[in-house]
C-alpha cells in the first residue's frame, strides 16, 4: 500500500470502520511512514473527541474496584509481561550459550551471569528450547502454539563507525501468537550519556522499518535488553539495527529466519 | 503513565477517576447495555495497562489514546456479536451529574468537543454519527444514500479536519 492509498483510508481508520484486512495494511504502513502517521493521529484525535461530546452517563460505583482488581490480577498473574520478559531473557541466555554464537566474548560482564543461568537451565539447545516453550506455556500460550521452528536467533556486531559492543536477538515469528523480538546488548559505553536513548529497529528487504524498542539506560557493563511484542507478522524483518540518540548506527545484525 | 506501566494501583485509580465516565458512556452508547459498558471499561483499562509502553505523548494525548482503544474494542465486540441493535444516538447536551474535581479534565474535553461539533453542518454531524457510532463504512453510507463512495470519503475527511481545527483552537492544557 502506498501513501496515496493509505491516506484515502485514513478517515475510515479514524472512525473505526475499516475492514480488519485494510486496517492491518494501513497500520503496517503507519509503522514506518511519519507523514501518514501524522495525518492518522490528527484524524484519530478528531474522531476521539467526538466520543467526549456524548452526554455523560452515571458510572456504577463498584466498577472502579473491578478495574483495579483486574489489573492487579494481570500484574501478578503468570501472564504478566514483565514476568515473561525476565523468564524469557534467562532462557534466551541459555539458548545462546549453547548455540555457538561466540556469546561469551560479546557479552563481556554479563557472560558469567548468563553462563551460570545457562548451567542451571540446560545442558543442551534442545533442553533450552523445551524450557522456552514451558515459559511461554506458563504465560498462557499453549506450547503447541510456539513451535521451536518459529524462534530465530541472530547476533549483533559493532558497525564500522564504532569499535565496541555487541548483542543478540531472538525473534518469535508465529502464525498463531503475537510475534515478538528480544534484543540483548552489552559493551556499549555507559559513560556516553549523549548516546541515550538507543533505538532498536527492524528492517525488511522493502526498506520498511519497525520500532522494536528504546533503551533509556545501560547497566555498568553497557548492557540492556528490550522486549517488544508486535501486532503484525515479523516475517522478513530480519535486519536489526541499534542506533544512538545522535542517529549513529552502533550495532547491526541479521536474524536467520530460515532456521531455529 | 509510568505508574500505570508498573501496575501502580494509585496510577490506575487516578486514570480511572479521570476517564472512566467518558469510556463507560461511549460503551453504553455503542453497545447498548450497562453490563456490556462495564465489561468494555474494564477491558479498556486492562488494554491500556498492557499497551502502556506503546503510548507516545509526542504522538497524541492520553485521552485520545484511551478513547481510541475504547472505540476499537467496542467496534470489535459489535462485529463479533452480529445482530446487535445499534442504539439511537442523540447528541443533546444534558445536565451532567455533580462531578468530582479529578473529573474536570474529561469535562473540559467534553466542552471542547461540543464546541468543535458546532463547527460542523447537520449533514456532517449525521455522517460522523453514522460512521463513528453506527459503525457504517463509507461504502455502506454511499450505497444507502445513493452517492459516490469518493464523495462520502471526502465529506468524512472534511468533517474530521474541521473538528481537528476547532480542537486546536480550544485545546485543553
Amino acid at each position: 500500500m502506498n501513501c496515496l492509498q493509505v491516506r484515502d483510508l485514513l478517515p475510515e481508520l479514524a472512525v473505526g470502520v475499516l475492514s480488519p484486512e485494510d486496517q492491518r495494511a494501513v497500520e503496517q504502513h503507519l509503522q514506518w511512514c511519519a507523514g501518514c502517521r501524522k495525518e492518522a493521529n490528527e484524524l484519530g484525535s478528531a474522531a476521539a473527541s467526538f466520543a467526549f461530546a456524548l452526554a455523560p452517563a452515571a458510572v456504577p460505583t463498584a466498577l472502579g474496584e473491578h478495574v483495579v482488581a483486574r489489573i492487579r490480577h494481570a500484574a501478578g498473574g503468570p501472564g504478566s509481561r514483565r514476568r515473561i520478559h525476565t523468564a524469557v531473557a534467562s532462557i534466551i541466555a541459555a539458548m545462546v550459550a549453547v548455540s555457538g554464537l561466540g556469546w561469551g566474548a560479546v557479552m563481556a560482564g554479563r557472560a558469567d551471569r548468563f553462563a551460570e543461568r545457562a548451567r542451571q537451565a540446560t545442558a543442551s539447545k534442545e533442553l533450552a528450547l523445551e524450557q522456552f516453550q514451558k515459559v511461554l506455556a506458563g504465560a498462557g500460550l499453549s506450547s503447541s502454539e510456539v513451535p521451536t521452528g518459529n524462534t530465530h536467533l541472530g547476533q549483533l556486531a559493532p558497525t564500522s563507525g564504532t569499535r565496541f559492543g555487541g548483542g543478540a536477538v531472538l525473534q518469535l515469528v508465529s502464525p498463531t501468537t503475537l510475534d515478538f523480538t528480544i534484543v540483548i546488548v552489552a559493551g556499549l559505553d555507559p559513560n556516553d550519556a549523549g548516546a541515550l536513548p538507543y533505538r532498536v529497529t527492524l528492517h525488511n528487504a522493502a526498506s520498511e522499518v519497525l520500532r522494536a524498542g528504546v533503551i533509556t539506560a545501560l547497566d555498568n557493563n553497557g548492557g540492556a535488553d528490550v522486549f517488544h511484542q508486535f501486532n503484525l507478522d515479523l516475517t522478513g524483518f530480519t535486519t536489526v539495527e541499534v542506533s544512538n540518540a545522535r542517529g549513529e548506527m552502533v550495532l547491526r545484525g541479521t536474524v536467520d529466519q530460515s532456521a531455529a | 503513565m509510568e505508574g500505570l506501566l508498573a501496575g501502580n494501583e494509585d496510577a490506575v485509580r487516578m486514570l480511572y477517576t479521570r476517564y472512566a465516565r467518558p469510556i463507560f458512556t461511549l460503551g453504553l452508547r455503542l453497545l447498548g447495555s450497562a453490563e456490556a459498558a462495564e465489561e468494555l471499561t474494564q477491558d479498556v483499562f486492562l488494554a491500556a495497562w498492557r499497551k502502556a509502553e506503546r503510548f507516545d505523548p509526542s504522538r497524541g494525548r492520553l485521552s485520545t489514546w484511551l478513547m481510541t482503544i475504547a472505540h476499537n474494542l467496542a467496534v470489535d465486540r459489535l462485529r463479533r456479536e452480529t445482530g446487535v441493535t445499534h442504539p439511537t444516538l442523540v447528541l443533546v447536551d444534558e445536565v451532567p451529574e455533580v462531578i468530582g474535581v479529578d473529573e474536570e479534565e474529561s469535562m473540559i474535553e467534553r466542552d471542547t468537543a461540543l464546541r468543535a461539533l458546532e463547527s460542523l453542518s447537520d449533514a456532517e454531524k449525521r455522517l460522523l454519527v453514522r460512521a463513528y457510532f453506527g459503525g457504517l463504512t463509507a461504502r455502506e453510507i454511499a450505497e444507502t444514500d445513493g452517492i459516490p463512495l469518493g464523495t462520502v470519503k471526502t465529506r468524512l475527511r472534511t468533517a474530521l479536519i474541521k473538528v481537528r481545527r476547532a480542537n486546536q483552537d480550544k485545546e485543553p492544557m
